[in-house]
């Protein structure tokens, strides 16, 4: 469906769909390391934003292709994510939280003052050079093939994680996030394996960042703001962490209704803010709890 | 002519010192292969804090541990996992949201040296036919699909033995195993116990005299944080300062 789509909407809902695709990759990368690892990283602006001017200052300033600068988007916040998590999956609870948050302030406090590099809080425009992959051959300016190309590696993405999330390492993940003390009396270097999920997830953040810049040809402080991670957080809990099918539904919702919502409210924020309170009180476990309690619910009790 | 039984663990003037508090005061200590030892003392003794040192959970402050001869005095709790100790908590520790047959699943993969992201854990059919048998030695195996929170105190108790058995312990270690459970449940547990434990060396915390009287080849006893008494049962009955401290004369 979403493959046909392209060719019965307007180019202005092609590109919501694009930025849509966009936020569900940064949200499920997101929820590899809240929702299966039990790590609430309030830091991920910093992998997204990195993962964005990467792309950005690797095509415009130093007119690389767009293959490679993708790739670096991915490697370079990868290794961000290597040097934060290394410091910061020592700590647990709210300690976790809060290095996080300071490491994505840092590098936002850097977007805004190093114009030279970063262009502050005004960006950098550029235009990235056509993608080809052997045979295959995209060009970005193209809104429709801009569409297909943020959906291959979205998809691509959401089928690696899936594969991640069930396969002896997401084990492994998901133990720590149901009992770290239990894991690691049963043999599991726990930090160790907190740090793969967060370089993973910073990897995958990076991806969405360089990804984000393709589609709107542009690369600002604001991808390092605080509130970017705190998408990943909203999109997560409204559509049920520890699902990866949760934050795509979440993303979806959330962004749909911001969409139509915002000419009555006057404020996205507001959207929302309702939306997020609302989920929590009815459904803390997300739209696929719900809806998974609500089928329990039919069966016959056993 | 059988070999006596070796020692596995010895621990030598074992001190935790929690600023100025000794928990833990010179403790040495050896247990011998196939051996089921108790440790019993008063709240506070430092029963807890001495297992949680042999596990690494705790740095001892100072003084040796060593087991197989090899010291793990210095070692993570990981890494002691894998030297071949295992343990139960006095306060129930299980993956809570997850089911029965994942609460084995991850005790037994954790023998694994790599965990490959890109497989079915579920296909990893050496990982399943261990959990199976884990499950059936537990007895838990018609219950393998329940969410281990939905399980009675008493089989989650159970659970919780069964995942330390599952990383191949040869030292297992309980903390207070009939903790929280009425006469009668612990009854059950104790004979569940003697079904799934036989031949492993075990080094029990229990308050319960009667079970520990009925499991126990050797006691010791721990009283502010240093050896009382140490022998067989029968001995540590008629001891006087046992008596006077622990068992109330």
């Amino acid at each position: 469906m979403l493959v046909a789509l392209p060719f019965f909407i307007d180019l202005f809902y092609q590109t919501f769909l694009t930025e849509l695709f966009v936020w569900i990759l940064f949200a499920i990368s997101f929820d590899l390391i809240f929702g299966y690892t039990g790590l609430l990283s309030f830091g991920q602006a910093l992998f997204f934003g990195l993962g964005g001017y990467t792309v950005t200052i690797f095509i415009q300033k130093l007119g690389i292709g767009t293959e490679l600068a993708l790739l670096l988007s991915v490697v370079i916040p990868l290794l961000f994510a290597w040097f934060v998590g290394f410091f910061s999956v020592k700590l647990t609870g709210i300690h976790f939280v809060i290095i996080t948050i300071i490491f994505a302030l840092i590098g936002n406090i850097i977007g805004e003052t190093w114009t030279e590099l970063t262009g502050g809080s005004d960006g950098l425009t550029f235009s990235p050079p056509p993608f080809s992959f052997g045979l295959f051959k995209v060009n970005l300016i193209d809104i429709k093939g801009n569409y297909y190309f943020v959906l291959a590696f979205v998809v691509l993405s959401y089928l690696f994680l899936r594969r991640m999330v069930q396969s002896p390492l997401g084990k492994v993940f998901i133990s720590i996030r149901e009992n770290e003390d239990r894991a690691r009396l049963i043999g599991y270097n726990v930090q160790r394996y907190k740090l793969i999920a967060f370089i993973i997830a910073g990897g995958l953040s990076g991806l969405a960042g360089g990804l984000y810049s393709l589609t709107l040809k542009y690369a600002a402080a604001s991808y390092l703001h605080w509130s970017i991670s705190g998408h990943a957080v909203v999109y997560t809990i409204v559509g049920g962490m520890g699902t990866l099918i949760g934050p795509v539904l979440g993303a979806g919702i959330v962004m749909t209704l911001e969409h139509y919502l915002v000419d009555i409210l006057q404020s996205t924020d507001l959207v929302v803010g309702i939306v997020l309170v609302f989920m929590v009180l009815v459904a803390p476990r997300g739209l696929v709890g719900l809806i998974q309690s609500k089928l329990r619910r039919r069966e016959p009790s056993a | 002519m059988p070999e006596p039984p070796q020692t596995i663990l010895k621990l030598v003037d074992v001190n935790k010192d929690f600023g100025g508090l000794l928990a833990v005061n010179r403790v040495s200590l050896s247990v011998k292969k196939g051996e089921l030892r108790a440790l019993i003392g008063p709240n506070g003794a430092g029963k807890t804090t001495l297992l949680n040192v042999i596990t690494g959970t705790l740095r001892a402050s100072s003084g040796q541990i060593f087991f197989h001869d090899k010291e793990i005095t210095h070692l993570h709790s990981y890494q002691i996992s894998h030297r071949g100790i295992a343990r139960t908590m006095q306060i129930t520790s299980l993956f809570a949201g997850l089911t029965v047959f994942e609460n084995i699943w991850a005790a037994v993969q954790s023998r694994k040296k790599f965990f490959n992201p890109f497989i079915q854990a579920l296909k990893w059919q050496d990982v399943k036919e261990k959990t199976d048998s884990m499950l059936e030695l537990t007895g838990l195996g018609d219950k393998a699909q329940l969410i281990c929170s939905e399980l009675s105190y008493g089989d989650q108790r159970i659970l919780e033995m069964g995942i330390a058995l599952s990383t191949g312990p040869e030292l297992l270690l309980l903390d207070e195993p009939t903790a929280g459970l009425n006469s009668q449940e612990s009854m059950v547990l104790v004979k569940k116990m003697r079904g799934m434990l036989s031949g492993q060396t075990i080094i029990l915390v229990e308050h319960d005299m009667g079970v520990v009287m009925e499991l126990a080849d050797n006691i010791s006893v721990l009283h502010y944080g240093s050896i009382l008494a140490e022998g067989p049962p029968s001995e540590i009955k008629e001891n006087e300062e046992v008596k006077k401290v622990y068992l109330g004369g």
